[in-house]
C-alpha cells in the first residue's frame, strides 16, 4: 500500500498496483519522460486527434497534449517531482472534459516506484479527490461539446449494466 | 455511495433514458420538448426524467411555467468508477511498454 502525502479523506480513491520487470530508474523514465510510449491514445481533451503526450519533467511542470492540428491542450500540472521514487500530478479535467485552470478544483494522482527486488519495481498508483472535480458550483456553461465527455461515461456506464445483465 | 451508483446503473440501463441524457448534453431542455423528441407520452418522459433525477444525473428548476432539465454535472461521482477503469488499462499499456522496450528508440 502507498502513504498518502497530504490530507486525510473519506472519500474513496482509485488505487492501482503493478509490478514491472524495470528497475526503478527505468520505470519512472518511461512513465514520465517517455509517457507518450504508452498513453492510450483515445485519451486527451483536445479536439482533434492527439499526436503526442508530454509531461513537463520538473515541479510545476505541465502534462498537455500535441493534436495534429498544432494546438495543445493542457490537463494537469506536476506537484511533486521526485525522481525517480514519487510523482504526484494536479488531473486539471472537469467532468465535462475540459480544462480546469483552478488547481483546488482538481483531483490528484500520486504514483509511488518502488523497487521490489530482482529488477522489478512496483508501480502505486491512488487517483483521489473526485469530489473537488465538483466544487465548481453552477457550471451552467455549456461545456460539453464533445463526444467524450459525458458520451465516454455514459457508453461505460451502459456497458457495466449489460455486463451486469437483468438483475 | 454504492446505492447512488446502483440508481445510476439502473437509470442508464433504459436506452429512452440514455438518449435523453444525450440529448441534455446539447443544454438544458423543457419536458414538453424533450417529449416530442421521442417516441412516448409525455407522462413517460416525465417519470424517465424521475428516475435520472433520482439518480444524481440530471437537475431541474422552474423557469416561467416551464420546468427545465440539465445534466447535473455533480452527478458523476461515478467520476471514479470511470478511472478505476481507464488506470487499469493505461498501467496496463505502462507494463506492456516497460517489459517490451521500444522497437525504435530515436525520435519522439
Amino acid at each position: 500500500m502507498m502513504t498518502t502525502m497530504t490530507e486525510k479523506s473519506t472519500e474513496p480513491v482509485v488505487a492501482k498496483t503493478v509490478t514491472v520487470k524495470a528497475s526503478v530508474e527505468d520505470a519512472f523514465r518511461i512513465f514520465t519522460t517517455e509517457l507518450d510510449s504508452w498513453w492510450p491514445r483515445s485519451h486527451h481533451i483536445g479536439k482533434a486527434p492527439m499526436k503526442k503526450m508530454i509531461i513537463e519533467t520538473a515541479k510545476g511542470g505541465r502534462c498537455y497534449s500535441e493534436q495534429i492540428d498544432g494546438t495543445e491542450c493542457d490537463w494537469a500540472t506536476v506537484l511533486v517531482w521526485e525522481p525517480p521514487r514519487r510523482l504526484v500530478i494536479a488531473w486539471q479535467i472537469t467532468p465535462e472534459w475540459s480544462y480546469e485552470r483552478d488547481i483546488e478544483k482538481s483531483s490528484e494522482v500520486e504514483v509511488h516506484f518502488t523497487p521490489v527486488g530482482n529488477g522489478t519495481t512496483r508501480v502505486d498508483l491512488e487517483h483521489r479527490f473526485f469530489s473537488r472535480h465538483g466544487a465548481g458550483g453552477d457550471s451552467s456553461r455549456k461545456a460539453v461539446d464533445s463526444e467524450d465527455g459525458w458520451g465516454m461515461l455514459l457508453e461505460l456506464f451502459a456497458k457495466k449494466v449489460e455486463e451486469a445483465g437483468e438483475n | 455511495m454504492a446505492a447512488l451508483q446502483e440508481l445510476q446503473l439502473h437509470a442508464l440501463g433504459d436506452a429512452t433514458r440514455r438518449a435523453i441524457l444525450a440529448r441534455l448534453r446539447e443544454g438544458p431542455l423543457a419536458v414538453g420538448v424533450l417529449a416530442r423528441a421521442f417516441p412516448v407520452s409525455r407522462p413517460a418522459i416525465s417519470q424517465h426524467l424521475k428516475v435520472l433525477k433520482d439518480a444524481r444525473l440530471v437537475l431541474d428548476r422552474a423557469e416561467g411555467n416551464r420546468r427545465l432539465y440539465r445534466l447535473d454535472p455533480k452527478g458523476f461521482e461515478s467520476l471514479r468508477e470511470y478511472f478505476d477503469q481507464f488506470w487499469t488499462e493505461a498501467l496496463d499499456a505502462f507494463k506492456r511498454r516497460v517489459e517490451k522496450p521500444a522497437r525504435r528508440k530515436d525520435g519522439r
